[in-house]
C-alpha cells in the first residue's frame, strides 16, 4: 500500500470518530469505566502486596546452631557418650516449629552436665563459625536475610517481648542463658516457606528452626488471592472492552455500508476497507488510555485514605511510580481490544459483496 | 494537448473489433435458497461492443451482472473477463479485476457528505492515485459528462440526471476497458435518460465497452445496439449478428 493511501486512510479513520461524535464519546466512556476499575484492582493488587511484603519480612524465622546450649538443652541423645542427664524427662527437643518453648521452658528440658560434653559433639564452638554459617545460610535461595543473633542478644530479645511482671518467669535460669546463639532469617518469597525451610535445616551446624508457619501460608494465600481476583477482574473487562468497541465499530460500519460497497465496486483491496475503521478503533482505545491515567491519578488521591484505615496500610505506593505502568496497560488493552474488535467486525462483512452488503 | 485527451484519440482509434472481453462456457448458477437463476449460458461480448441487457423481472440479468463482477461465482461453467478466469481467481485478486471496469448503479450511490468532485475523487483515492493525478482526472472526467461548473456541489443540489452523470463520471475515472450500467436510466425522467445512453454511447465510441442493463424497450429500439434477451435463467435472444430481435 502507498504511503499516500495510507495517510487518506489515517484520514478517514479519524473522520470517522467525528462523524460518529456520540458512540465515539459513549465508547471513551465506558472503556475509561472499564480502564479504571482495572486500574483500581492493580493499584489495590500492588498496594496489598507492599504491605504483605512487609508483613512478610517481619515474619522472623530464627534458626538456633548446634553450639555448646543446644547440647545442654537439648537431650542426651545429642551427646556422643549419651549418657549423665542431670534431670530426669523423656522429653527432648530437636526440631521446634512453633515457639520459644522448646528452648526456655525448663520443665520438659534435659539439661546435661557441661563436664559431659566434649567438642565433638557440637559443630559451632566460636562466634566466626556461627557467621560463616549465616553466610552459609544467606546463599540458600529465597533467603532474603540472615542476621547473626549471639545466645545473649537473643534471650534479652526474648526478656523485652514479655511483660515486665512475667520478668520473674526467668528466675529460675539463676543467670545461665539457655539459648543457642542463631540467625534471624528473612524470605523473599513466603510461598517458598517449607522448601526453603528445609534447605536451611540441611545445612550442617544448624540445630532448630523456630517458625510461625501458618502465618506464612495464610499471607501467601492471600496474597494468591488478590491476584487471582484482580486477573479475573482484568480478564474480564478486557472482554468487556473488546464488546464496547465492536460494537463502535460496527454502528460506524453500518453508517458507511455505502462508502464500503461503492470501496469494493471500485476495487478497494480489503486492508483498504480496513484500515479507517482499525485506525478508529485503536484512537478510540488510546484517547481512553491517556484519559483513564489522568482520572486515576484523581481518584487514587481521593481511594488512598480509605485504603490506609481499612488495610492498616502505613504507607501506599505514590500514583508516579505506576502512571506509566498503568498507562502501558491501558494502551496495550485499548490497542488490542479496539484492533481485535476492528479485525473481527470488518472481517465478517468484508466477504459479503454488493446486495448482500447493502442488505446488513 | 493532456496526456488523457491523448489516450482519448487514441482509444477512438481502435475500432471494434473481435477480441472477446467478457466470456460465459456453460455457465449455471443457483442460489442457495435453490432459485435457479441462470442455467447454461454461452457468450462472448468483445472488446469494443456496446451491448444491451433486457429482461422481466426476476429473469436472471442481476445474476448475469453480478457474475462479472464477480459478486457471485457460478456452480458450474467458466467466465472470463478482462482475461481473469473468475472461477479460479482468488478473492485477493477480486478488486484488480473490479479495477478493470467502471460501474454505474441505479440509484446513483453518491456519498451525500461529499461533493461532486471528491465522490469522483473516491474512485481514485481507493486505487492509490496522487493528489495531483486526482486533479486532472477528476476534472476531465466531470467535464466529459459536463458537470465540470458543478464540481463544488453536493449531490442533494443536483438533479436525478445529474447525479447520474456523476455517477458515470465516478465509473470512468480510473479510465476501465468495460463499464457496467445496472438501470442506469431506472431513476431518471425520460429526457434525461436519453442523454445519459448518449453519454455511454460516446464513451463506446471512445473504445471501451458498455454492458447496460434496461428495462426501457424505447430506448433499446432508439440507440440500435446489441441486445441480449434473458429469459427464465437463459439467453432467449442474441443480435450479435447486428439484426433485430
Amino acid at each position: 500500500m502507498k504511503l499516500r493511501s495510507f495517510k487518506h486512510l489515517l484520514g478517514g479513520g479519524l473522520k470517522n470518530i467525528w462523524a460518529n461524535k456520540l458512540m465515539s464519546v459513549a465508547s471513551v466512556g465506558i472503556l475509561i469505566a472499564c480502564m479504571s476499575i482495572i486500574g483500581l484492582a492493580y493499584i489495590l493488587t500492588e498496594n496489598v502486596n507492599k504491605t504483605l511484603g512487609e508483613i512478610e519480612q517481619q515474619n522472623v524465622v530464627m534458626v538456633y546452631f548446634n553450639d555448646i546450649n543446644s547440647v545442654r538443652y537439648g537431650g542426651a541423645e545429642k551427646l556422643s557418650t549419651g549418657s549423665n542427664i542431670s534431670a530426669a524427662s523423656d522429653s527432648s527437643t530437636a526440631v521446634s516449629s512453633t515457639g520459644a518453648e522448646s528452648s526456655v521452658d525448663s520443665s520438659t528440658t534435659n539439661v546435661v552436665d557441661p563436664n559431659e560434653i566434649s567438642d565433638e559433639d557440637y559443630l559451632i564452638h566460636t562466634e566466626q563459625e556461627a557467621l560463616a554459617l549465616c553466610e552459609k545460610i544467606r546463599s540458600v535461595p529465597n533467603v532474603a536475610s540472615a542476621e547473626f543473633v549471639s545466645s545473649e542478644a537473643g534471650l534479652e530479645k526474648i526478656k523485652q517481648n514479655m511483660l515486665s511482671e512475667q520478668s520473674e518467669y526467668f528466675s529460675f535460669l539463676d543467670g545461665d542463658n539457655p539459648l543457642s546463639c542463631g540467625a534471624k532469617v528473612t524470605m523473599t518469597d513466603l510461598s517458598l516457606f517449607d522448601e526453603t525451610l528445609a534447605n536451611i535445616q540441611a545445612i550442617d551446624g544448624v540445630d532448630t528452626i523456630q517458625s510461625q508457619g501458618d502465618i506464612a501460608a495464610k499471607i501467601t494465600s492471600i496474597k494468591n488471592g488478590v491476584q487471582i481476583a484482580a486477573w479475573w477482574i482484568i480478564g474480564i473487562l478486557f472482554i468487556i472492552s473488546l464488546v464496547i468497541v465492536s460494537n463502535t465499530i460496527r454502528v460506524t460500519m453500518y453508517n458507511r455500508k455505502l462508502e464500503i460497497s461503492i470501496m469494493k465496486a471500485v476495487g478497494a483491496t480489503d486492508w483498504y476497507i480496513r484500515i479507517p475503521f482499525l485506525v478508529e478503533g485503536v484512537t478510540l482505545g488510546l484517547v481512553s488510555a491517556l484519559f483513564t491515567t489522568g482520572l486515576l491519578y484523581f481518584i487514587y488521591q481521593a481511594v488512598v485514605g480509605t485504603m490506609k484505615n481499612a488495610l492498616s496500610i502505613s504507607q501506599v505506593i505514590p500514583y508516579s511510580n505506576f502512571a506509566w505502568l498503568l498507562f502501558g496497560i491501558f494502551a496495550v488493552i485499548g490497542v488490542v481490544s479496539g484492533f481485535l474488535s476492528s479485525l473481527v467486525i470488518i472481517g465478517k462483512y468484508l466477504r459479503k459483496e454488493g446486495s448482500e452488503f447493502r442488505a446488513i | 494537448m493532456s496526456k488523457i485527451d491523448t489516450q482519448i484519440i487514441q482509444q477512438q482509434a481502435v475500432a471494434p473489433h473481435q477480441i472477446p472481453l467478457i466470456e460465459f462456457k456453460g455457465v449455471s448458477k443457483t442460489y442457495l435458497s435453490g432459485t435457479n437463476a441462470l442455467t447454461d449460458i454461452n457468450i462472448k461480448i468483445n472488446k469494443g461492443e456496446f451491448v444491451f441487457v433486457v429482461g422481466a423481472s426476476g429473469a436472471g440479468k442481476s445474476t448475469f451482472m453480478k457474475l462479472i463482477m464477480r459478486e457471485e461465482k457460478p456452480n458450474t461453467g467458466d467466465i472470463i473477463v478482462n482475461g481473469y478466469h473468475l472461477h479460479t481467481m482468488s478473492r485477493k485478486q477480486v478488486p484488480m479485476l473490479r479495477r478493470t471496469m467502471g460501474i454505474v448503479f441505479q440509484d446513483f450511490r453518491l456519498i451525500p457528505t461529499l461533493n461532486v468532485f471528491d465522490n469522483v475523487a473516491f474512485a481514485m483515492h481507493v486505487v492509490g492515485a496522487g493528489s495531483r493525478e486526482i486533479r486532472k482526472r477528476v476534472s476531465n472526467a466531470l467535464n466529459m459528462v459536463g458537470l465540470g461548473h458543478k464540481a463544488r456541489s453536493m449531490p442533494s443540489q443536483l438533479s436525478g440526471g445529474e447525479q447520474q452523470r456523476v455517477g458515470l463520471a465516478r465509473a470512468l475515472v480510473n479510465k476501465p476497458n468495460l463499464i457496467i450500467a445496472d438501470e442506469p436510466t431506472g431513476n431518471v425522467d425520460p429526457n434525461m435518460s436519453y442523454e445519459i445512453v448518449e453519454l455511454l454511447t460516446e464513451i463506446n465510441r471512445r473504445g471501451t465497452t458498455v454492458l447496460m442493463v434496461t428495462h426501457e424497450h424505447q430506448l433499446v429500439r432508439d440507440f440500435a445496439q446489441r441486445v441480449i434477451m434473458i429469459e427464465k435463467g437463459r439467453i432467449i435472444a442474441d443480435n450479435s449478428d447486428g439484426g433485430l430481435i
